[in-house]
């Protein structure tokens, strides 16, 4: 039974390959370019809301789609919402895209869609938070390991002792617990000696930044340096600083490396960050993208998702002019 | 019969059937309509049936089976918001909480199912339950210690958000971030059926497929249409927005109703929660963020006057679709989001000026029948 399925199976694979030969001959014979078959391919990003770095994903992403010429590409907003991401990722496969790139929302919250386009057919690539539902693939920052080497960079500069303060993202991200864990884990092993004294969420956001650090250092008037989560953070932290004179002998921290960030490093305020050449992630992502689209190859056709983490550098006064203006986002 | 978890389907959905859809739907929704506001009724499904029209001429792939499917699925729940939201409105307030109640249920779905494996069974009815113990406690903020609704509300919304935060099973326990819920009972909300295919129609058109989240919807239609239309609850909750005070004087317990209103706002967002976490398959802190904003929206584009005592529940459904098919349509269109938003914020402001002028010339009507009364 099985095996008449197979026989069958194969003679109609035999039937459709002979005639698309013979198709494609006699279009050779008449001049009709082979792209024929699918004349544009439609992409779309959906990121998960306004930000420097998923805006700089994105035009890493066009510098790529744009010259193939074939490509339609758009970026789309999440809105910070589950709800939103969702309806978007159902608008893309009735459209029937062929790659979508995702910075979920969360996890989990997006897995049955991510399952749906699937089905569908269409490729999913995500950039930075990983799904729970596997797909093509996922091009992440090197949250944790990086996290680890601010942590190390962090203390060298406070001399191995004192009390840092956290400047953290909304919980329920896994991006903020990586690049946390990271940071914890790195001054175990590497400055046992240096205390984390607080441990607070400003919401990615410079200005609450700015309030949070203050009130923590109305309670730990010797607080010696902080952490931001993300770059945005940690210059609000730098402005605090400027503020009550602190600049110089208060190390700040940021994490991501935007222009911002480099910048005021190279004005001697902020001490360092992680920096991750956004441009070059979103180009790696759609590089892999026009292969599967164009290649024809379908998002079911993948036994096991592909992972790529970013390399990094930790950018601080003695590097940061390596960094070519080209690269700065 | 043929269930399926959820497939995207493409395919054409012909013309002729969103006009014949829209038509029934009309035909449907204007028998429930109270003459009062049927006219208003008339005017919103055309208008509702203009915009599908439009897109399905204007945007591409918009009149397809998926679009259809897509707009019930991803619009139901708010439907189901909306229709909560209108009873607050009907009498006089408003409920700025909502959103956060969804997110509050939303996480002790969660923690009861993957912290404490509590069965579904149990989970969805203690879901209900929570839902309408906090929207019945904003009824109380505003009767008993009269407060505004939109203070009291606004107070709960943070307290209810905060409570999220604390009991977030996300947090208490790391590995529940990336751990789906898969308890079927909740899951299996999120079922779409060939209603279709039973009917023969397929034969005929492309049809969508039916998520159970719609009939859920349909269902909390009937019942609270027939609360607001068909019970001595409904009369009073019309007079109670009609006029608080005279209401009381002709022996309507004010106080209770006001309560219940708000009681009821809250199961709706309880129900828009379990619906939200079979769609994710878990629940996030901020889940439901912002969406008392679409609800109101929804409801006052329904015709749910914001002065109070006037509305009917077809309205906020209607409303709630309005604005989903105008945001498909406009990303079909590939119209940036900020420009959606901008038109969004255009119906609501027409239709707030609408609803303004109907209350100028319903006190202009009384005003003149109090004068000739007095001559």
């Amino acid at each position: 039974m099985v095996n008449s399925t197979n026989d069958r199976r194969d003679f109609l694979k035999a039937v459709a390959l002979g005639s698309a030969a013979v198709a494609g001959a006699a279009a050779g014979v008449l001049g009709i370019p082979a792209a024929r078959a699918q004349d544009r391919y439609k992409m779309a990003f959906i990121q998960f809301m306004p930000h420097t770095v998923p805006a700089a994903w994105s035009k890493g992403i066009e510098e790529v789609l744009k010259p193939q010429q074939v490509i339609d590409y758009e970026l789309l907003d999440g809105q910070g919402k589950p709800e939103v991401q969702v309806s978007l990722m159902e608008t893309l496969i009735s459209q029937g895209v062929s790659v979508i790139f995702l910075q979920p929302v969360d996890s989990v919250a997006l897995a049955p869609s991510i399952a749906k386009a699937k089905r569908a057919g269409i490729s999913v690539i995500t950039l930075n938070i990983d799904a729970t539902e596997a797909h093509a693939a996922h091009v992440e920052m090197n949250h944790y390991f990086g996290a680890m080497d601010i942590a190390k960079a962090m203390g060298d500069a406070m001399g191995g002792k004192g009390k840092v303060a956290i400047l953290n993202a909304p919980p329920g991200i896994i991006i903020r617990d990586q690049r946390t864990n990271g940071f914890v884990e790195g001054l175990k092993a590497h400055h046992p000696g240096i205390e984390i004294v607080a441990d607070q969420a400003a919401d990615w956001d410079r200005k609450k930044a700015q309030d949070v650090l203050a009130t923590i250092l109305a309670a730990h008037p010797d607080l010696g340096g902080a952490y931001g989560v993300n770059d945005s953070m940690a210059l609000g932290a730098v402005d605090v600083a400027k503020e009550k004179g602190l600049l110089g002998k208060f190390v700040v921290f940021g994490n991501d490396g935007e222009t911002a960030a480099l910048e005021s490093i190279e004005a001697g305020e902020l001490t360092g960050t992680q920096y991750t050449d956004v441009f070059q992630q979103g180009r790696l992502a759609a590089a892999a993208a026009t292969v599967l689209a164009t290649g024809g190859v379908s998002a079911t056709a993948f036994g096991q998702q592909s992972r790529l983490l970013m390399p990094y550098v930790i950018a601080t006064r003695d590097n940061v002019a390596s960094i070519q203006p080209s690269a700065r986002w | 019969m043929s269930l399926r978890s959820s497939r995207p389907r493409a395919g054409r959905f012909s013309l002729p059937a969103w006009a014949a859809i829209s038509f029934v739907a009309a035909l449907f929704f204007d028998r429930f309509a109270d003459v009062k506001v049927r006219l208003g009724s008339a005017a919103l499904v055309l208008f509702f049936a203009g915009t599908l029209a439009f897109f399905s001429v204007s945007a591409p792939r918009f009149a397809t089976a998926s679009t259809v499917e897509n707009l019930m699925s991803g619009y139901a729940f708010a439907a189901v918001l909306a229709m909560g939201q209108a009873w607050p409105i009907l009498v006089r307030g408003i409920d700025l909480s909502i959103g956060a109640i969804v997110g509050l249920v939303g996480m002790i779905v969660f923690d009861m199912s993957l912290i404490f494996a509590v069965p579904g069974y149990l989970v969805l009815p203690l879901a209900l339950l929570a839902g309408l113990l906090a929207g019945g406690l904003n009824g109380v903020l505003v009767v008993y210690l009269r407060l505004q609704p939109f203070i009291a509300t606004l107070a709960t919304l943070a307290a209810y958000r905060g409570l999220t935060y604390s009991i977030s099973g996300r947090q208490l326990v790391p590995g529940l971030t990336t751990t789906p819920i898969r308890d079927p009972w909740i899951t299996g909300i999120e079922s779409y059926y060939d209603v279709g295919g039973w009917l023969g129609l397929s034969r005929l058109i492309n049809m969508p497929w039916f998520p159970l989240s719609f009939f859920i919807m349909l269902a909390v239609f009937v019942v609270l249409h027939w609360l607001l239309t068909a019970t001595r609850f409904g009369r009073d909750t019309y007079a109670t927005g009609g006029n608080a005070e005279a209401a009381r004087l002709a022996g309507i317990r004010v106080g209770r109703v006001t309560i219940a209103a708000y009681a009821i706002s809250g199961l709706c967002a309880a129900i828009a929660a379990l619906i939200m976490v079979a769609r994710f398959t878990t629940a996030t802190e901020a889940l439901g963020a912002g969406m008392e904003l679409t609800a109101i929206a929804a409801a006052v584009i329904g015709g749910v006057s914001l002065a109070g005592g006037v509305g009917a529940m077809f309205g906020p459904v209607i409303g709630a679709f309005l604005l989903g098919a105008i945001l498909i349509g406009l990303t079909l269109q590939g119209v940036p989001q900020f420009v959606q938003q901008i038109i969004t914020g255009a119906i609501l402001l027409a239709a707030v000026g609408n609803d303004r002028l109907l209350v100028l010339r319903r006190q202009r009507r009384l005003e003149m029948a109090a004068s000739r009364v007095e001559t």
